[in-house]
Parts: structure tokens; sequence; C-alpha cells
């Protein structure tokens, strides 16, 4: 008995001792600056020149603010879009490129490839297939007899445009996650839904859909995180426009706090996000559980 | 046959001279950067007392403009041996300066995108200059009277410029020849040029008479029409006026009745594909920065600039804008950074040198005079404009109240989701609100 809590104990140090440098590195870097950025957010902090306690000032003035409001606006429409079909879709590829056919290795590499590239440069890429009248995008609905529309430069499909080029760009590395679940799905399951004369319809919805809850936790959360932060893609196509429609709340605090030198301002609107994002992180953890519970 | 000779030795020996001397040129270079000790005995006792003193300079311009701006910094340390300049490229340079102002390691002099200046030197991060050009004898007259005032925030002077630009209306001289039509010189030879050059195909636009990407020219327009953006007092601001109708009513007759353009018809066009290259616009205003751009594509595109045109009531306007050199306070050897500015931006020589390497229109009035630029067709029309030309409005929340404020508004109305009357009410709301929310000392 001595010698196995003697080990434990061992192992517990060890284990210790090797998180230490990860753990310090997180204390430094996260803990320690989301603290002080709390603190700045009830000062004027302009970086340079003052530094002073101004009380709740910042979230008065956050209240009032039209733009925050709208680039909020602006985010939460951005999700109600981008994170239901980026599940859908990203699971529907999972499903398609998990059987064992000819071909498809090079089709799952086809799927991940657009996460590999940046942002930005992805982004440059697709301003010039979104043009209006050069773009091959119009151009290949023109062979339909559909006119397209200016995509970046009008009001309706700016936004549209860049839910499509960021699902471009994300669906891939979601698959891959969903394809590590689909992996874990025993495969008995199936074999005795099939002999209970499922089909593959109520195999997906009672065997793969529920195993795969965990995954689907996972890339919702993920994916809202990833939603309301949205920055490079909306900086680069569209610079907010039109009409700032869509103008996004990471980009709104950049240019506060680095254009207006108004630091403390922008620190008060980033921590009024990280709470919108919490509440939303936990009504997904919630809607996880309670589904959970029904089976 | 005796005079071809001549000719040929002269031609020979002229380009083996000239090799001569780059090479030495080089050489120089690198005697310079070996240890002073090479060079010391050769030097009087007292110019080899100590080392010399290093600066250093930032600024965000890299690939061909590094170059640049280190062929100034070399130039000028082969001209006397007290300062050593040493340029260091800062991708990120404002954000990167904000952290060194406070934590020390502040550069000694920088490169200054002028309109920046109101939003800091309230900060206290800047050098007010004004005791060292007292000193110095330099004579303000020698600079455009705008670009130093874009260049002061209070009554004190932070810099002197090193660039001046202004947007300028360039044509596709081949276009405006198949139509017979002369480079417009008002709104109403502006409108008609423009309808006359405009293709369309259908519901496809095939070519725009003239480029309406940028409602951020709105200012420019405005001082046509005679308006201004913000009252005299810099506290409001002021387009929500007739003028400001003048201009909305304008656009919408271009964009909307006549249908010269189309909201993101320029959208995407890289420089290859730059749609005034192309020939796909046929107008477009832009500063003397795409020049060079433009003359690399040669006899494909054959372009002209003329000054923008005038508004109804005769009005002329620009903006504007242009680079300086500002020494932060945090300098430890301000002397020194003056001394290099004072060589670059008030010496003829050194400042057209720079301007006829990296073609910018200096901001030294006297290399201005140079042929170089004063009888040059392309050079020329930039330097009427800058006449008229001003500078945007000081005021620390100015281009938040434009881009946050004004821009969207304009938008909706361009895409016909409000009215003028609404758009620059709107815009004026939102405008004031942001200027008071981004004045300085809050």
């Amino acid at each position: 008995m001595a010698s196995i809590t003697k080990l434990s104990r061992h192992q517990a140090r060890m284990g210790y001792f090797f998180i230490t440098p990860t753990l310090l590195l997180f204390v430094i870097f996260t803990v320690i600056p989301v603290i002080m950025a709390f603190y700045l957010s009830f000062t004027n902090y302009d970086i340079v020149s003052k530094n002073d306690f101004v009380g709740l000032d910042n979230y008065k003035r956050l209240v009032d603010d039209n733009i925050f409001w709208t680039t909020l606006k602006n985010v939460l429409y951005y999700s109600v879009l981008y994170i239901p079909l980026n599940i859908a879709i990203s699971l529907s590829l999972a499903v398609l490129f998990m059987r064992k056919r000819i071909g498809v290795k090079l089709f799952r590499t086809a799927g991940y490839l657009p996460t590999l590239t940046s942002g930005v440069a992805a982004a440059t890429v697709w301003i010039w297939l979104l043009n209006p009248e050069f773009g091959l995008v119009n151009d290949i609905l023109s062979k339909f007899g559909i006119a397209g529309p200016s995509w970046l430069a009008e009001m309706p499909y700016a936004m549209i445009s860049i839910v499509f080029v960021t699902l471009w760009q994300s669906v891939g590395a979601n698959m891959v996650i969903y394809l590590a679940g689909l992996n874990g799905v025993p495969e008995h399951l199936y074999e005795s839904a099939k002999l209970d004369g499922a089909n593959g319809w109520q195999s997906f919805r009672y065997i793969t859909w529920p195993a795969l809850r965990p995954t689907t936790f996972f890339v919702s959360t993920m994916a809202i995180i990833g939603a309301l932060q949205l920055f490079d893609q909306a900086f680069v196509l569209t610079k907010g426009g039109p009409a700032n429609s869509t103008k996004t709340t990471v980009y709104h605090i950049y240019t506060q706090g680095f254009g207006q030198l108004q630091m403390g301002y922008a620190d008060a609107m980033a921590f009024a996000l990280s709470l919108i994002i919490l509440v939303f992180s936990l009504v997904n953890m919630k809607l996880n559980k309670e589904e959970d519970a029904m089976i | 046959m005796k005079k071809w000779m001549t000719v040929i030795t002269a031609v020979s020996l002229s380009l083996s001279l000239a090799a001569c001397t780059t090479k030495t040129a080089t050489d120089q270079t690198n005697t310079t950067k070996q240890p002073e000790s090479t060079a010391a005995p050769a030097t009087t006792a007292a110019a080899a007392k100590k080392a010399p003193v290093e600066i250093t300079f930032w600024g965000d311009w890299g690939g061909e403009g590094e170059k640049q701006f280190v062929m100034m910094a070399d130039a000028f340390n082969k001209s006397q041996d007290r300062i050593k300049v040493k340029y260091v490229l800062q991708e990120d340079m404002i954000t990167k300066f904000l952290t060194a102002a406070t934590s020390g390691g502040s550069p000694d002099i920088m490169f200054w995108d002028r309109w920046r200046t109101s939003l800091y030197a309230s900060k206290n991060v800047l050098q007010p200059i004004d005791e060292y050009v007292k000193k110095d004898g330099i004579n303000r007259g020698d600079y455009y009277e705008e670009a130093l005032k874009e260049l002061s925030s209070g009554d004190k002077l932070y810099g002197l410029p090193l660039t001046v630009d202004a947007r300028a209306l360039f044509y596709n001289k081949k276009l405006f020849a198949e139509k017979g039509l002369q480079p417009p010189k008002t709104w109403d030879e502006l409108e008609n040029a423009a309808k006359q050059l405009t293709i369309w195909e259908g519901d496809k636009l095939v070519r725009s008479g003239m480029s309406m990407n940028d409602n951020g020219l709105y200012n420019m327009w405005l001082q046509q029409a005679g308006g201004t953006m913000m009252t005299s007092d810099l506290k409001k601001t002021n387009f929500n006026t007739d003028q400001g109708k003048q201009v909305l009513d304008f656009w919408d007759k271009l964009i909307n009745k006549d249908k010269v353009y189309k909201v993101g018809f320029e959208k995407g066009l890289g420089e290859g594909t730059d749609a005034f290259v192309t020939g796909k616009v046929a107008m477009t205003y832009t500063g003397p920065w795409m020049l060079s751009t433009y003359k690399k594509y040669g006899k494909d595109l054959d372009f002209g600039v003329v000054p923008p045109p005038t508004g109804p009531s005769g009005g002329k306007g620009s903006v504007m804008g242009g680079f300086g050199l500002v020494i932060p306070t945090g300098s430890k050897h301000k002397d020194e950074a003056w001394e290099f500015e004072k060589w670059w931006l008030a010496n003829k020589d050194n400042a057209l040198l720079w301007a006829k390497t990296s073609l910018n229109l200096p901001g030294f009035k006297p290399a201005l005079q140079d042929p170089f630029f004063k009888d040059d067709p392309l050079w020329k029309p930039f330097m009427d404009t800058l006449d008229f030309a001003k500078i945007r409005p000081q005021h620390p929340g100015y281009s938040v109240m434009e881009v946050d404020g004004l821009m969207p508004n304009l938008e909706l109305f361009i895409q016909g989701k409000q009215d003028a009357a609404t758009a620059l009410k709107k815009g004026q709301e939102q405008g004031d609100k942001l200027l008071e929310q981004n004045a300085s000392g809050k």
C-alpha cells in the first residue's frame, strides 16, 4: 500500500513538474494580461500618456455607442448563418468521406486544403473571384442567365459573401474533427441496427448523431467563439462596408484601441464581447447537456 | 570619320568613368563600415576625438522604399562624420512606436504620415521643432503652408514635410481621342465625358466613364462645390449643407441616372488588372503615387493628368496629404536627429535626390522648381492642384467621423436605401457624436 501512494505521489510531482513551464507561460501571457486588461477597462488608458481611473465611464459610453451595437448585430447575424451551416456541411463531408471508396483520400485532402491557406491570402483571392463584372462567380452565374450582384459592395450580399468565404475556409478543419469522431463510433452498433432493419437515416439519427455529441459540442463551441471574434475576412474583403453592414466587433475594438488610442474604452468593449461569448458558450453547453439527458 | 571616333571615345570614356565612380562609391561605403581606426589617421585630431553618435530612423516602407531610405541614410553618413543614421524597417510602425514611446527604445527620427499629427501630438510623444527651425533660420515659405499646418498641433510645429500629394484626374488619352473629347475642366464636362465613354452590354458594365469607387473623396468634391467638412472652429461637422447636397445630387446623377459606374466595379482588380490600366475605367481620381505604376504600362496605357474639375460655382478642391519626418520625445539624440532632418528636408539637392529616386513630389518647394518636376506634363498638374489643395481638418476624431459617421450613410444613399437629405442629416448626427467622443484630452 505504502509503495503505491509513494509511487502516485511521485507521479503527481512529476506531473506538476512537467506542466510547470506551460502553466507559467499561461499565467504570464494569459491570466495576468486579462486581469490587467480588466483593470484598464476602468481607466482612460491611451497607451502613451495617461492612465487615470474613470470608473464606469467606458461602460456607460458603450451603452450609447451605436457602432458597437451595429457590430454586435453583425456578428450575431453572421453566427446565425455560419454556425449551423458549418456543422451541417462539415458533418456531411465527414460522413461522405468516411466511406472507403477509390479517391476518397484525394477528396479529403482537397476538402482540408483551404484551411491551410492564410485567411488574408484567401480573402484576397476571393475579392477577385467575386468581382461583379470580371469575377469567376458571376461569370458562371451568367451562363445560367443570372445577373449576379456586386457581392462585396451591395448590402445584403456582403455579409453572405463573408459567410461563404469563411465556411469555405473552415469546414475542412471541422471535417477532420468529425472524421476522427466517426472513427470512434463502434461498428457493432451499426451492425445490430442493420439487423433490426434500420435504414441509413435512422442509423445516422439514432447512432451517429448521438455518438458524435462531444464532437459537435467541441466544433460548435469553437465556431461560436470564432464567429463572434470574426476579423480578418471582414477586414480584407469589405473593410466593414457597405454602410458598416459587415463591420465586426473586434474590428471596432481594434480601430478604437490602436487607431484612436482609446485603449481603456477598447478594453471595456473587449470585456463586453468576452462576456457575450461566455454566455453563448454556456447556452451551447446547456443545450448539449439537455439532449444528453433525453437519451 | 574623325568626329565619330571622338564621340565613341568620349562615350566609352564617360562610361568607364561612371563605372569607376560607382565602384569608388561602394568602396567608400565599405570603408565606413570598417572600424574607425583606418580613417582616423587621415583626418584631423579634432574630428577623431570620438566615435559618431548613432541614431535610429524608423519607417514602414519596405522593398524599394527601404532601399531609398537606406540610400539617404548612407549619403548623410558620408556627408559628415559626427552622426551615423541607421534605417530600421518597422512593418507595424505605429503600434511598435506606441510601446516604444512608453518603455524606452524609442527611435530618434520617424517617417510620419502627417494626418496622424493631431492625434499624437496632444499625447506628448512628439518633439516640437520650433526652436530648431528658428535657430537654423529655416524659411517656412519654402514649404506648403497646408503641409506645415498638418504637422502642427496647437501652435507648435512637429516636423518638416517630406512629400506632398493630392488627387488629380487621370484620364485615358486614347479613349478621349476616340470620342474627340477634351479633358474636363468642370463638373458638366466631366459628366458629359463620363457619359460618352461608358459602355454597357445589357446588364453588364463593360467600360465605366468615371470611377466612383471611393466615397472617401467626398471631402474633395465638397470643396469643389464650395463647402467644407468641418466648421471653421473645427468642433462640428459642416457637410449637411446645400453644398453637401449638391455633391450627392451630382453623384446620384452620375451613378444612378447616367449610369457611368456600378458599385463594386473595381473591387479586387489588382495592379495588372487595374481598371484604369486595362481601359475599363476612362477617368479616375488618384494621386501621384500611381504615376510610376501607370507609366510601367507604357504604350498599353496612354494617359494624361489634369487638376480636378471645378464645381458648379467654380470652386476648386483637392485634399493634400503626404509624409514628413518627426522626432519622438523619447529620442536620446534629438539634436542629431534634427541635423539629419534638416540635411534631408531643408536642402534642395538632398530633397531632390530622394524625390527623384522615389518618384515623390518633395515637400521642399525649391526642389519642386527642378525641371524634373516643373516641366513634366504628368507632374505639373499635381503641382497646380497643390496650389489650392487643403489638408484634412485637424481633429483627432476626423478619420473616425469620416469612416464611421459619414461613409456608411453615403453608401446607403448610393445604394438607394436612403435619400440625400437623410444621408447628410444622419451623417451629421453620427459624425458630431464621434467627433466629441474622439476629441483629444478626453
